[in-house]
């Protein structure tokens, strides 16, 4: 048995604590650090990472929802494209949270789509490119006009022999820096994407690779500059600390940022989820010094997908303790659009799931009755335009019932009405289940018509509803 | 005319369908006489519209025997003017 070794004496107090430093209603729980760094060991030395200089430090979301996003599913029209994009901007807000998106530049509609997007006059997200590494392939960026494009650069040896079939890395690094040339010499800067980047030889090939990358860029402007990112193609990244080499997403970074002297700005993560690691991954990037995390919207990707966008913004708001501009409410509108054009969410997916923020269980209404920040992650009325809601079944009982007839009419402060009124509504619901044997839960248009005839005098005096999800 | 006593019990057995006959009071209306959640809002409700008075949600709820029913609803018929 474990021996207790100090005390913890309670703390009495007659009113509540609810420690609203980090979970202000307002926003997100925010994340907050001690004051202390944390420390890696690499290479059997102990190194600081400076946790709370997210604060500071100009951490941004990229998208991906046109290029890998699409990669699972039938293509997007141009005309959903660019409202999908029309979106982006608002959601990232002035300051260009969602800072850029990249676009397939193959096809004509592809370059219509790109047109169309830059129509639209937004600073944010910058529309960048994304290509092969195929020198010819840069006649398609210089003729889109993009400042910038990511190009492949696989790094495992999976990719470099198996897949690519160079005869050595030596051939396969000097294939990649021609092209990389040629970006330069077209003037566009280049986004070096090390694909299978948690599967490969890091000492061996991936840090020679990058410290050439480097040098390189030394012989042009700023601006031309290589990027990295990072690319975690079959979800192999670990955030834990002490991992080894590929796959420590802190050693990585440290690697790239720290030894061969890539800047943060410079350095983007890309994940893949198919280990459920993929938000936790991708807000470990940030943490550890890359400034971009790479995402799509609602997680749509290869596969197992990417780190939710939705999840990002949530995440950034909560690590910078401030909206920064970003309009959280245009997640829901982009679930709503999403699912017009046939792009499935489940009803529990965080944040836009239809009952992502509903209860079904009575102790959890009668909670959210009282006080609805019990139950409820943030207010998601002003940051969604989701009010918390309850599922009527045999276990919401009265404060179900209740609660969704408060919801409903939109009654707020003294006009909420007691469960003690909604008594017949309430019996009738459990009649469902303990008389009709019913097996489902009970829909809106059900209530709302037992509302009007059982309650007739609460009907007319707040007879428009404005209850949620209407 | 019935005392207080006496339409409680009346309510009670009418709500929970039980025989007045059962009803003590020293009665847990939960324990003892069956009462579910919804059924203790239904008395509640009906005792409210027996005596036409209004009752905080929360103590008349808080109420767990027929004697505290009756001792609680005399209480506040007399706060709100209703003569019993």
């Amino acid at each position: 048995m474990t021996v207790p070794t100090r005390p913890h004496p309670l703390v009495d107090r007659t009113t509540p604590n609810l420690l609203e430093e980090t979970f202000d209603y307002d926003l997100p729980p925010l994340i907050k650090f001690e004051p202390h760094p944390v420390v890696e060991l690499i290479d059997g030395r102990p190194v600081e990472f400076d946790f709370n200089s997210v604060k500071t430090r100009d951490i941004v979301v990229t998208d991906t929802t046109f290029r890998d996003g699409q990669q699972a599913r039938p293509p997007y029209t141009i005309e959903q494209m660019v409202k999908i994009y029309d979106l982006l901007a608002r959601l990232g807000g002035p300051r260009g949270v969602i800072r850029q998106t990249e676009f397939f530049l193959y096809t004509k509609n592809d370059r219509e789509t790109l047109d169309q997007c830059r129509a639209l006059g937004h600073r944010y997200p910058e529309c960048t490119g994304w290509i092969r590494a195929v020198k010819g392939d840069f006649r398609l960026v210089r003729e889109a006009g993009l400042q910038e494009t990511g190009m492949l650069t696989s790094s495992s040896d999976y990719h470099i022999f198996q897949k690519l079939k160079f005869k050595s890395r030596q051939e396969c690094i000097d294939s990649y820096c021609e092209v990389v040339d040629a970006a330069f010499e077209a003037g566009v800067r280049p986004r070096c994407h090390l694909e299978d980047l948690t599967r490969a030889d890091i000492d061996g090939f991936v840090l020679p690779f990058v410290d050439r990358l480097m040098r390189m860029s030394e012989q042009v402007p700023e601006e031309l500059s290589v990027k990295i990112r990072l690319c975690d193609t079959m979800g192999f990244g670990l955030h834990y600390p002490h991992v080894e080499l590929p796959r420590s997403i802190p050693k990585l970074i440290y690697k790239l940022n720290r030894e061969c002297g890539v800047p943060g700005s410079r350095l983007e993560w890309h994940g893949h989820n198919d280990f459920h690691r993929v938000h936790a991954n991708g807000a470990t990037a940030w943490l550890y010094g890359c400034d971009a995390c790479n995402t799509t919207l609602f997680g749509f990707g290869e596969r197992t997908g990417n780190p939710p966008l939705e999840g990002a913004i949530m995440e950034y708001i909560a690590l910078k303790g401030d909206l920064c501009g970003i309009d959280t409410t245009v997640i829901t509108e982009l679930a709503e659009y999403m699912r017009t054009i046939g792009l499935p969410i489940a009803d529990n997916y965080p944040f836009v799931g239809k009952k992502f923020n509903t209860t079904s269980a009575g102790i959890h209404a009668g909670g959210l009755r009282q006080d609805e920040r019990i139950y409820n992650i943030f207010d998601t009325a002003r940051l969604l335009n989701r009010p918390p809601r309850v599922s009527l079944t045999d276990k919401t009982g009265a404060d179900g019932v209740a609660l969704w007839v408060n919801e409903f009419f939109g009654l707020k402060g003294d006009d909420r009405i007691s469960k003690i009124k909604v008594h017949k509504l309430a019996r009738w619901v459990m009649d469902q289940y303990e008389v009709e044997h019913r097996l489902t839960s009970i829909s809106d248009e059900e209530l709302e018509q037992k509302t009007r005839e059982l309650m007739p005098e609460l009907w007319e005096r707040y007879r428009s509803p404005v209850g949620a999800g209407r | 005319m019935p005392t207080v006593e006496d339409r409680v019990r009346q309510v009670t057995a009418r709500v929970l369908q039980i025989d007045p006959a059962r009803i003590r009071l020293k009665s847990s209306f939960t324990t003892d006489l069956g009462a579910e959640s919804v059924q203790s809002v239904e008395l509640v409700a009906s005792f409210e519209e027996e005596f036409g008075i209004e009752m905080n949600e929360d103590e008349a709820l808080a109420v767990e025997t027929v004697g505290s029913a009756v001792d609680y609803i005399t209480k506040v018929c007399a706060q709100q003017g209703v003569a019993v």
